[in-house]
C-alpha cells in the first residue's frame, strides 16, 4: 500500500469522528504548548543574560586581584612583565585607587574626588578611547569621568541652590564650564603622627574626558591620574596609595587591580585558567559564562522534563481515542485482512493516525506557544511597569522559543504519541478475521 | 489449482482443565483443476466453511497440506499469506462483507489500493470491473443504498478487480432471492467462461450446486466421493 493512500485512508478515518479527534488534538496541543512555554522562559532569560554579559566592556578581560604567595607582596612589576609575555594578551590594564579622597578645585568650584591611578599607555593600546581631549603625557596631566562636572559645587553657594527638596543635586548647580585644559588643584593630606595632619596642593591640568560608562545607570565622576603622579603623592605621604596612616619604613609598591585585555572570548577563558593555575586570583566574566550556561542547560532540561509529563498525560487521550477507533473499525479491519491487507499495513495505518494527531497537536501547540511567548514579552513589562512601578531594561526577553526547542517538543510529542498509539495499533493487527466477519468483536 | 492433502482440523472448547476437542475435518483430500467450478455441499455443521477458512488462511492449519496455484501455502507467514491472498484469491461471502462507510467504487478500489496500484490505473480498473458486473451508475452509492443483489455484485467486483486465479464463495446466494440468485449464477458462469477463474462454491442450494462442473459432498468432516455433473 502506498504511503499517499495510507495518508488518504487516515484522513478519511479521522473525518469520521471529528469531535473525538479534535479533543485529542486539543489535549496534545495543550501539552506541547505547556512544554514549549515553560522551557521558553529558561531560553528567554538565558538569552537575555548572555546578551547583557556580552555587551559588557569587560567581556574580553581577565581581572587579577592578587597572588597566592607567602610574603603577600601583591602584584609587582615582575608579575606585570610576566602578564605581558603571555600569548593573547593585548594590553595589561593596571589601576590603584587613591586611599584618600582629596579636595579638588576648578575655578570657583570644589569637590571631594574619587581618584584612580592607571597606566594610560596600556589603556590607549587596549583600544579604550576618550570622549574628548587626549591621553595625558606628563605626570601633572589627568583625565576626568564624563560625570565629573556633577560633583563640583560652587564654593560658598547656598544649600538651597545646590539641592532640591529631595536632597538631589539641582542640574543648574553643576559645573557649567568646559573641563579640558582647565587647571585642577588637588590637595593631598598626610599624617605626621596620629594627631597632626599636613596638606599640599598639586596643580594639575585636565587634558581629556572619558567615555560614557557601558551601562546607562553607571556614573563616572572619577579623576584618573598617572602612576607617576601617584608616585609623587606616595612620596609626599610616605604610604602605599597615599593612604592616611603613619608612614611605613618598608613600603613596597604593588598594583591593586590588573585587567588583562584579550582579543576574544575563548582566549579569555583559557587565560583565566592558566593564571589560576599559576596561583593568581583571576576572574573573568567569560569563565563565569560557562557556569551560567551549565546552570541554564540544567534548568532547560528540567523544564522540558516537566513539560514532557504534560504531553504524556495528553497521550492517555491518544491511547483512548486509538483504542476506540480500533474497536469501532474492527469489522472493517477484518474485511481488509480477509481481502489481503497485511498486518504491517494495518499497523502502519493506525500508527500514522496517532502520529497525525501528535503532529497536529504539536503544530497547534507551537503556534499557540509563539503567541503566548509574544504576549508575555509584551505584557509582562507592562504589568511590572504599572503594578510594581519597575521598569524592565530594554530588550529584556522573558520568553524565547528557538527552533531547537520546537524541534525538541516535536520529537517528544511524536515519540510519546507513537508509543501511546503502538498498543492500539498492535491490537488492530491481532484482530481475528473470522470473528470480525461474524461481527463478534 | 487447489490441492488439499490429508487436511484435518479440530476446535478446542472450554477452559483449561475442562477442555474438549471437536474434530471438524478428518483427513480431507481433493484436487480442483484450473478453470473448474466445483461446488461443496453438505449438511449444516458438516465442516464446509471450516475447510474454506483453512484454504483461505483465516484459520491456522493444524495437519495436512494445501497447495494453491502450485505453491504450498501451509508454511506461509501471516504477512506472506495475506500478500498471496491479495494477488491470487477473491472472496464472495454470504452477507457481502462490504465496508459500510465506503461507496461501491471505494469498496472495489480497496484491493487495488492495498496492492499499491497507482491512482490513474485504479480508476480505470475499478470502473471497468464495476461495468463488468453491471453496476454502471452505482459507483457512488453506499452499500446501504443498494439492494442485496447489487451489494453482492459489488462484492463480486471487489473479488474480481485484481484478476484472481481462484474465487472462493461461501453460500454466495444465501441472502438473495431466487431471481437475483439466477443473475449471480449467470455472472459466475460468464466469468468462468471468459476469464477461466477457478471457483469453489459452498452451497446447500440445489440450483447453485447445478452450475458446478463437479460437486464435492461433505459429511461429518469427511468428503464423500464427488459426482460429476
Ligand atoms: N470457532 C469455532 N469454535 C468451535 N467450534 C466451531 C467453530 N467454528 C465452527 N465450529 C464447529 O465446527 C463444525 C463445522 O462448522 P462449519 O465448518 O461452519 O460447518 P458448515 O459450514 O458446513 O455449516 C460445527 O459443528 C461448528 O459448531
Ligand atoms: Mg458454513
Amino acid at each position: 500500500m502506498r504511503f499517499k493512500d495510507q495518508v488518504y485512508f487516515v484522513r478519511e478515518n479521522m473525518k469520521k469522528n471529528k469531535m473525538r479527534i479534535f479533543m485529542t488534538v486539543l489535549a496534545t496541543a495543550m501539552g506541547t504548548a505547556f512544554l514549549i512555554v515553560l522551557a521558553s522562559v529558561a531560553f528567554g532569560l538565558h538569552g537575555t543574560l548572555i546578551k547583557e554579559i556580552l555587551q559588557q566592556e569587560t567581556i574580553n578581560q581577565v581581572n587579577i586581584y592578587g597572588k597566592e604567595d607567602a610574603e603577600g607582596s601583591g602584584i609587582t612589576d615582575q608579575d606585570i612583565t610576566y602578564f605581558e609575555s603571555l600569548d593573547n594578551v593585548r594590553a595589561v590594564k593596571k589601576s590603584n585607587r587613591l586611599d584618600q579622597a582629596p579636595q579638588v578645585v576648578i575655578n570657583d568650584y570644589a569637590a571631594t574626588a574619587d581618584v584612580v591611578a592607571v597606566d594610560f599607555e596600556a589603556l590607549e593600546k587596549g583600544g579604550t578611547t576618550l570622549q574628548s581631549g587626549r591621553y595625558p603625557r606628563a605626570a601633572n596631566e589627568v583625565v576626568v569621568g564624563v560625570d565629573f562636572d556633577q560633583t563640583l559645587v560652587e564654593i560658598g553657594a547656598d544649600d538651597n541652590a545646590i539641592y532640591d527638596e529631595e536632597n538631589e543635586r539641582r542640574a543648574t548647580s553643576y559645573y557649567q564650564g568646559k573641563l579640558v585644559d582647565q587647571t585642577l588643584t588637588m590637595t593631598i593630606e598626610r599624617q605626621i603622627d596620629p594627631d597632626t595632619f599636613e596638606e599640599k596642593a598639586f596643580p594639575l591640568t585636565i587634558v581629556g574626558v572619558k567615555e560614557e560608562p557601558a551601562e546607562e545607570w553607571q556614573r563616572d565622576q572619577s579623576v584618573t591620574i598617572s602612576y607617576a603622579l601617584l608616585q609623587q603623592f606616595s612620596d609626599y605621604t610616605q604610604t602605599q596609595n597615599a593612604a592616611l596612616y603613619p608612614p611605613d619604613e618598608n613600603m613596597t609598591f604593588s598594583y591593586q587591580e590588573i585587567a588583562l585585555q584579550s582579543d576574544n572570548l575563548e582566549h579569555v577563558t583559557a587565560l583565566s585558567e592558566t593564571l589560576n593555575d599559576e596561583g593568581y586570583f583571576a576572574y573573568s566574566v567569560a569563565a563565569e559564562l560557562k557556569q551560567i550556561n551549565l546552570l541554564f542547560t540544567i534548568a532547560k532540561a528540567g523544564l522540558v522534563f516537566i513539560g514532557t509529563i504534560a504531553i504524556i498525560i495528553a497521550s492517555i487521550g491518544i491511547f483512548n481515542t486509538m483504542t476506540m477507533a480500533v474497536t469501532e473499525r474492527a469489522p472493517d479491519i477484518g474485511i481488509m485482512k480477509a481481502i489481503g491487507a497485511s498486518p504491517k499495513t494495518i499497523k502502519q495505518i493506525f500508527l500514522l493516525e496517532s502520529s497525525f494527531i501528535g503532529i497536529l497537536g504539536a503544530l497547534i501547540g507551537t503556534a499557540v506557544s509563539y503567541l503566548i511567548s509574544m504576549l508575555v514579552n509584551v505584557g509582562l513589562p507592562l504589568i511590572l511597569g504599572t503594578v510594581f512601578e519597575d521598569t524592565v531594561p530594554e530588550g529584556f526577553k522573558f520568553s524565547s522559543i528557538p527552533p531547537s526547542l520546537v524541534l525538541i517538543a516535536f520529537l517528544i510529542c511524536l515519540i510519546v504519541t507513537l508509543v501511546s498509539g503502538s498498543r492500539p495499533a498492535k491490537k488492530a493487527t491481532r484482530i481475528d478475521v473470522l470473528s470480525a466477519l461474524r461481527r463478534e468483536l | 489449482m487447489i490441492e488439499v492433502k490429508d487436511l484435518s482440523h479440530q476446535f478446542e472448547l472450554g477452559k483449561k482443565g475442562k477442555k474438549t476437542t471437536i474434530p471438524v475435518l478428518k483427513t480431507v483430500s481433493f484436487m480442483i483443476n484450473k478453470g473448474e467450478i466445483v461446488t461443496l455441499v453438505g449438511r449444516s455443521g458438516s465442516g464446509k466453511s471450516t475447510l474454506l477458512h483453512l484454504i483461505s488462511g483465516f484459520l491456522p492449519r493444524q495437519t495436512g497440506t494445501i497447495i494453491l496455484n502450485g505453491q504450498d501455502v501451509t508454511g506461509l507467514t501471516e504477512t506472506a499469506f495475506s500478500q498471496f491472498r491479495l494477488g491470487t484469491i477473491g472472496f464472495i461471502f454470504q452477507n457481502f462483507q462490504l465496508i459500510q462507510s465506503m461507496t461501491a467504487y471505494q469498496n472495489v478500489e480497496l484491493p487495488l489500493i492495498l496492492n499499491g496500484v497507482s491512482e490513474t490505473a485504479r480508476h480505470v480498473q475499478t470502473l471497468n470491473t464495476l461495468a463488468k458486473v453491471g453496476l454502471e451508475g452505482f459507483e457512488h452509492h453506499y452499500p446501504s443504498e443498494l439492494s442485496g443483489g447489487q451489494q453482492q455484485r459489488v462484492s463480486v467486483a471487489r473479488a474480481l478487480v485484481l484478476n484472481p486465479l481462484i474465487i472462493l464463495a461461501d453460500e454466495p446466494t444465501g441472502s438473495l432471492d431466487s431471481e437475483t440468485e439466477r443473475d449471480l449464477l449467470d455472472l459466475i458462469l460468464e466469468l468462468n467462461a471468459t476469464l477461466h477463474i477457478t471457483f469453489l462454491i459452498i452451497t446447500h442450494d440445489e440450483e447453485v450446486a447445478a452450475i458446478g462442473h463437479r460437486s464435492l459432498a461433505m459429511h461429518d468432516g469427511q468428503l464423500i466421493d464427488g459426482e460429476v455433473n
